[in-house]
C-alpha cells in the first residue's frame, strides 16, 4: 500500500516515520507548504517531497493520504483527496463544525473511500486498558467518571492555534480526545454543560457529560498550564474504581546534571516508552481497516460525535444552558 | 485559669468523637456533660470520662455549660441550636449547618438575638495545604484566578445519612459543603449561579443520592465545579479525599489535603491501605473556637459561611429539578 502525508508539522512528522517504518507500505510523498519541512520529512523517511498537495496528487503515487495539516483545512484537503479516490486519514478533529463534518463523511463514501480520524486515545495502553475493566465488568456500573488533559499553549509556537476559527479553541481541539474517550466507554451523551474561560494564551473548560445511562463525567482541559503535559482519568463505578494518571506511570526518568548553556539546576524528564507508540497502533490499524475492509476502532461517525460533543460545550459555555443533544447547528 | 464549659449534643455525627478528643486535650475546656438520645452511642465516652449523660438535650442545656458542639442528624441542627442559643450558649455546629435557607436564618438570627457565637464546622479550613493555597492566591502566584475544579469523594455513609427525613439530602447536601466553604474562602466572591447532576447510581435501592456534581459561576466571573460523590467503595485504600486544581492566568495550584500519607499493605488490614500522617485539622479547628469564645472574638468561620455554603447545594437540587443552572 502506497501513502502520502500532507502536513509536515508536528503531527504529520510522526505520521510520516511511521510509515517509513512500516511493513508492507511504502511512503511515497510527504508535502508541506513549508518547502523546509516538506525537504526535512523527506529527509528522514527517503519519500518525496512536495510542496503543493495539487502537485503531490499530479506526480506521486498513493493510495491513503494522512491528513496532518491544521484543524480548518481537514476538510477542504479531505474533500480534494476523496474526490481523487484516495482513502483519507485526517488528524482530529474532524472538521471545526458538524456540516463541514457531514460532508466530509458523505463525500467519502460517494467516493468510494474509507475516511478515518485519528482519535488516538482510544490506542494509548492507559486508556484501553481502563475500558477493559469496565466492559470486564471489573467496575459494575459506570458512575461517575473524570478526564483532565492539560499542558502548555500550542500558539506559543504555533499561532495558528490561537485562532478558534482555525483551531476550535481547546475543546475541539484538546479536550475533544476525552470527550471521545467517554462516549466509547460510558456511551451515548443526554446533556453537555460547558464552563470556559480564554485569554492570550490561555484556553481553560470543564466540561459536563451526563450520559443516557444516568453516569456523570467532568473533563478539564488546559491550554496554558505551566509544567508538563499531563492526563488524568477516573471511572468509578458500582463494583470498582479504575485511575489513570500519566505522571505516575512514566517508567523512566533521566535525571541529568546541568549543562552549562542551561540555566535551571537539574533536568528531569519522565517518559513512558513502549515498543509500539499509540500512533503507530493507530496507523497500523487504520492500514489493516483499509486492506481488509473490516470496521475501525473509532470511526468518522465516532469523530463527527466527538465533535458535536465539544461544540455542544462550547454552545453551553457560550449561553450559559446545559444543552440536550443531539445538537441543532446555529 | 477560668475553664471553657462544653457540652456536646449528639454523636449521630461520627465527627462528634474527633471533636470529644480534641476537646479533651485541650486543658482550658472541661468537657461537662454529653446529651444524646440514643444512650448507646455514647455510654462507653461517658463511662470512661466520668462524664455527665442527658437523654434530653435540653437538661444539658440546662447546666452552667459556656457552649455547646452540635453532631445531630442534619434535620436537629436548627431546633438544637436555637434552644442552646435561647439558653445563652455558644455554638459549635457540624456541617451542613441546615436543611433550609430558612431555618439556618433563623438560626443565624437566634445567636446574633441571644449576643452568642455560632460556628459551623468546616474543619477542612484547617488543612495546612489549603492554607498556603490561599496565601499563595493572595500573594498573586497564579495571577487572577480562572476557577477550581474540586473533589470531595467519600464512601457510603449508610445510616442515617441516607434517610432523607434526617439528613435532608445525600451526597450532594454531604459534601458540597466543604470544599464550597474552601471556595467561597478563597475566592472571595459570592455565587450566583448554580447547576447541578445528582442521581442514587453506586447503591442500588436508595432514597438519596450517592452521585453529585455541582457547578458554580461567581458573582467574580470564577467557576468551579466539584464532585460530591460517594464513589469510594470498601477495597479503595482510603476514605476519600479533598482536593482542588486551582487555576489562574498564570499557573495552576494543586492542593491534594490528604496526600500526605503512607502506603501500607498489611495482611491485617486485608487490603493496602493510604496511612494519613499530615495535621489533625480537627483539632485546629477546635482549639480555634476555644480560642474565640474565651477572648470574645469573632468565631472563625461564621453561620453565615455555613449558610453560603449549604445554599449551593440546596440550590443544586433546584437546578437537577429544572435541569438548568438557577440563579441564586
Ligand atoms: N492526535 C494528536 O495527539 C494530535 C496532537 C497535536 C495535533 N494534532 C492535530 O494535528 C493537526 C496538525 O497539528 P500540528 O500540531 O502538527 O500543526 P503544525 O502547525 O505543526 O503542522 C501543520 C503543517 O501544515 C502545513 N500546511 C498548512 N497549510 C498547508 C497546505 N495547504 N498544504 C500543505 N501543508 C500545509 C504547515 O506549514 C505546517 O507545517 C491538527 O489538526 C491538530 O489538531 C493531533
Amino acid at each position: 500500500m502506497k501513502v502520502a502525508v500532507l502536513g509536515c508539522g508536528g503531527l504529520g512528522r510522526i505520521h510520516a516515520s511511521i510509515y517509513a517504518g512500516m511493513q508492507d507500505v511504502e511512503l511515497t510523498g510527504v508535502c508541506d507548504i513549508q518547502q523546509d519541512l516538506a525537504d526535512d520529512a523527506a529527509r528522514m523517511t527517503g519519500a518525496v517531497a512536495y510542496s503543493s498537495f495539487e502537485e503531490m496528487l499530479e506526480k506521486a503515487e498513493f493510495d491513503v493520504i494522512s491528513i496532518a495539516l491544521p484543524s480548518y483545512l481537514h476538510k477542504e484537503y479531505t474533500m480534494h483527496a476523496a474526490k481523487a479516490g484516495k482513502h483519507v486519514i485526517s488528524e482530529k478533529p474532524i472538521a471545526l463544525n458538524l456540516e463541514d463534518a457531514e460532508q466530509m463523511i458523505r463525500c467519502c463514501e460517494e467516493n468510494g473511500v474509507r475516511l478515518f480520524v485519528g482519535h488516538v486515545v482510544r490506542f494509548f495502553p492507559d486508556y484501553v486498558n481502563m475500558k477493559q475493566s469496565l466492559d470486564e465488568g471489573k467496575l459494575g456500573r459506570a458512575c461517575v467518571a473524570h478526564a483532565s488533559r492539560i499542558g502548555g499553549h500550542p500558539g506559543a509556537t504555533k499561532a495558528w492555534y490561537n485562532e478558534v476559527e482555525q483551531s476550535g479553541g481547546v475543546m475541539v481541539d484538546l479536550m475533544i480526545h476525552d470527550l471521545d474517550f467517554l462516549r466509547w466507554s460510558l456511551g451515548e451523551v443526554k446533556t453537555v454543560y460547558g464552563l470556559n474561560r480564554r485569554e492570550e494564551l490561555l484556553d481553560y473548560a470543564l466540561v459536563t457529560l451526563q450520559f443516557e445511562s444516568g453516569a456523570v463525567a467532568n473533563v478539564e482541559a488546559n491550554w496554558g498550564f505551566p509544567g508538563q503535559f499531563q492526563t488524568k482519568s477516573e471511572i468509578a463505578g458500582s463494583e470498582g474504581i479504575v485511575m489513570a494518571n500519566s505522571l505516575k506511570s512514566s517508567s523512566l526518568q533521566i535525571h541529568k546534571a546541568p549543562s552549562a548553556s542551561e540555566t535551571s539546576a537539574f533536568v528531569t524528564v519522565p517518559e513512558s516508552p513502549g515498543f509500539q507508540s499509540p500512533y503507530e497502533l493507530e496507523l497500523l490499524h487504520f492500514i489493516d481497516c483499509i486492506r481488509t475492509g473490516s470496521e475501525s476502532i473509532v470511526t468518522a461517525r465516532d469523530a463527527y460525535k466527538a465533535l458535536e460533543l465539544a461544540l455542544a460545550a462550547i454552545e453551553s459555555a457560550r449561553t450559559g444552558r446545559a444543552i440536550y443533544l443531539p445538537l441543532v447547528q446555529r | 485559669m477560668k475553664k471553657l464549659r462544653i457540652g456536646m449534643i449528639s454523636f449521630a455525627h461520627g465527627h462528634a468523637f474527633s471533636y470529644f478528643n480534641s476537646l479533651h486535650a485541650l486543658p482550658e475546656v472541661e468537657v461537662t456533660g454529653i446529651a444524646d438520645s440514643v444512650p448507646s452511642r455514647v455510654e462507653n465516652l461517658v463511662r470512661a470520662h466520668q462524664l455527665s449523660y442527658y437523654e434530653d438535650y435540653r437538661q444539658l442545656l440546662d447546666t452552667d455549660i459556656d457552649a455547646v458542639v452540635i453532631c445531630s442528624e442534619n434535620v436537629y441542627h436548627a431546633e438544637i441550636t436555637i434552644e442552646a442559643a435561647r439558653r445563652g450558649k455558644h455554638v459549635l455546629c457540624e456541617k451542613p449547618l441546615g436543611i433550609t435557607k430558612e431555618s439556618m436564618e433563623d438560626m443565624i438570627a437566634a445567636c446574633r438575638d441571644n449576643n452568642v457565637q455560632l460556628m459551623t464546622a468546616f474543619p477542612c479550613r484547617y488543612l495546612a495545604a489549603v492554607i498556603q493555597a490561599k496565601k499563595a492566591v493572595e500573594r498573586g502566584e497564579i495571577g487572577d484566578i480562572i476557577a477550581i475544579k474540586g473533589t470531595n469523594r467519600g464512601s457510603f455513609p449508610g445510616g442515617w445519612f441516607v434517610e432523607p427525613e434526617l439528613s435532608g439530602g445525600g451526597a450532594l447536601l454531604d459534601h458540597t459543603v466543604h470544599v464550597m466553604d474552601l471556595m467561597n474562602w478563597i475566592i472571595g466572591s459570592a455565587v450566583k449561579e448554580v447547576y447541578a447532576y445528582a442521581a442514587p447510581l453506586f447503591q442500588e435501592n436508595i432514597e438519596v443520592e450517592d452521585a453529585g456534581m455541582i457547578h458554580v459561576k461567581f458573582a467574580s466571573g470564577v467557576f468551579g465545579v466539584l464532585d460530591t460523590s460517594w464513589s469510594r467503595n470498601g477495597t479503595f485504600p482510603t476514605w476519600g479525599d479533598v482536593t482542588m486544581e486551582i487555576v489562574g492566568t498564570k499557573g495552576v495550584i494543586s492542593v491534594d489535603g490528604f496526600a500526605q500519607k503512607n502506603e501500607l499493605y498489611s495482611k491485617v488490614n486485608g487490603k493496602g491501605t493510604w496511612e494519613f500522617w499530615g495535621d489533625n485539622m480537627d483539632a485546629y479547628m477546635i482549639q480555634d473556637f476555644v480560642d474565640a469564645i474565651l477572648s470574645g472574638e469573632p468565631v472563625p468561620i461564621s453561620g453565615e459561611d455555613g449558610l453560603h455554603s449549604a445554599n449551593v447545594a440546596l440550590a443544586g437540587y433546584q437546578s437537577l429539578k429544572q435541569g438548568q443552572p438557577v440563579q441564586l
